[in-house]
């Protein structure tokens, strides 16, 4: 069985008067067992050329619908350095394609998503680098 | 200005090579790379199953830079919880699970809503962000 772990540290000397040391790890399992997943995309370092969502190109597919069982952990890092390039996730599947949430130049996010919803992405600048990964268990 | 660091690691054996990778970010205010985010609301709360709750509800100014942390403690993994802002789904953190986002906050209305199924789990979270609406008493 492989081992998948995702560590998260949040770390500051001067934001409270106590030091913030912030350190957890979860292990990725398959949804509803303490069984480790199987299977991920690999990780993918892609351009996003599209400025809106709804366009026909240009636009990055991070996860299809019921790809996966459940859940699918996705990992994305914007690569840019310019503050203001930004990258906005949205769900594809549900009316009116919801904005998820979005990464400035430098951001990263994980989390668990939902597996019956596609998720893309678009940017405020053409061309947007950006890397991703998605773990679960297909399906 | 507070310097505050978010860094992952994930780590696999998924593949014929292992996987490690690492991202570390400065969490700076919205715009500039020389001003830190300087507020955080932390917690820890056992949330009970059935009702929708606002696990945040001073809202995040919209624009600003605000990042969200968010745990489920529980050790059943059959249990979790569901996070929504602005009544959209965002993520479903099974027990032992852990998500941070840099959130979109879009409106005035998009609080962070959370979920319990299959009994009480307890959340760990943290707002750090460049100031909120308050709620007037």
């Amino acid at each position: 069985m492989a081992t998948t772990t995702a560590t998260i540290t949040l770390s500051s000397t001067d934001l409270l008067s106590d030091e913030l040391a912030l350190t957890t790890t979860c292990t990725l399992t398959k949804t509803t067992t303490s069984t480790g997943i199987e299977d991920t995309t690999g990780l993918n370092r892609k351009k996003i050329t599209s400025t809106a969502k709804g366009t026909t190109s240009g636009q990055i597919t991070l996860y299809t619908a019921d790809d996966f069982a459940a859940i699918p952990y996705l990992y994305i890092k914007n690569l840019e350095t310019t503050v203001g390039n930004r990258i906005f996730i949205y769900d594809d599947t549900t009316s009116g394609d919801p904005i998820q949430f979005q990464l400035d130049a430098g951001d990263w996010a994980f989390i668990p998503m939902h597996g019956d919803k596609t998720y893309k992405a678009y940017a405020t600048t053409n061309p947007t680098s950006m890397e991703f990964m998605v773990m679960g268990q297909d399906q | 200005m507070a310097t505050t660091t978010a860094a992952i690691t994930l780590t696999s054996d998924l593949m014929s090579d292992s996987i490690s990778v690492s991202a570390s970010s400065t969490l700076m205010k919205a715009g500039t790379t020389a001003d830190g985010l300087d507020q955080m609301d932390y917690g820890v709360i056992e949330i009970p199953t059935g009702d929708q709750y606002d696990l945040i509800c001073s809202t995040p100014t919209a624009s600003k830079a605000t990042k969200l942390y968010v745990k489920n403690h529980s050790i059943d993994e059959t249990r979790y919880v569901s996070i929504m802002i602005d009544a959209q789904d965002i993520g479903r953190l099974y027990g032992g699970d852990w998500m941070f986002i840099p959130a979109d906050f879009h409106d005035a209305n998009a609080d962070v809503e959370i979920t319990s199924n299959g009994g009480t789990n307890k959340i760990e979270y943290a707002l750090l962000h460049e100031g909120t609406t308050l709620v007037a008493s």
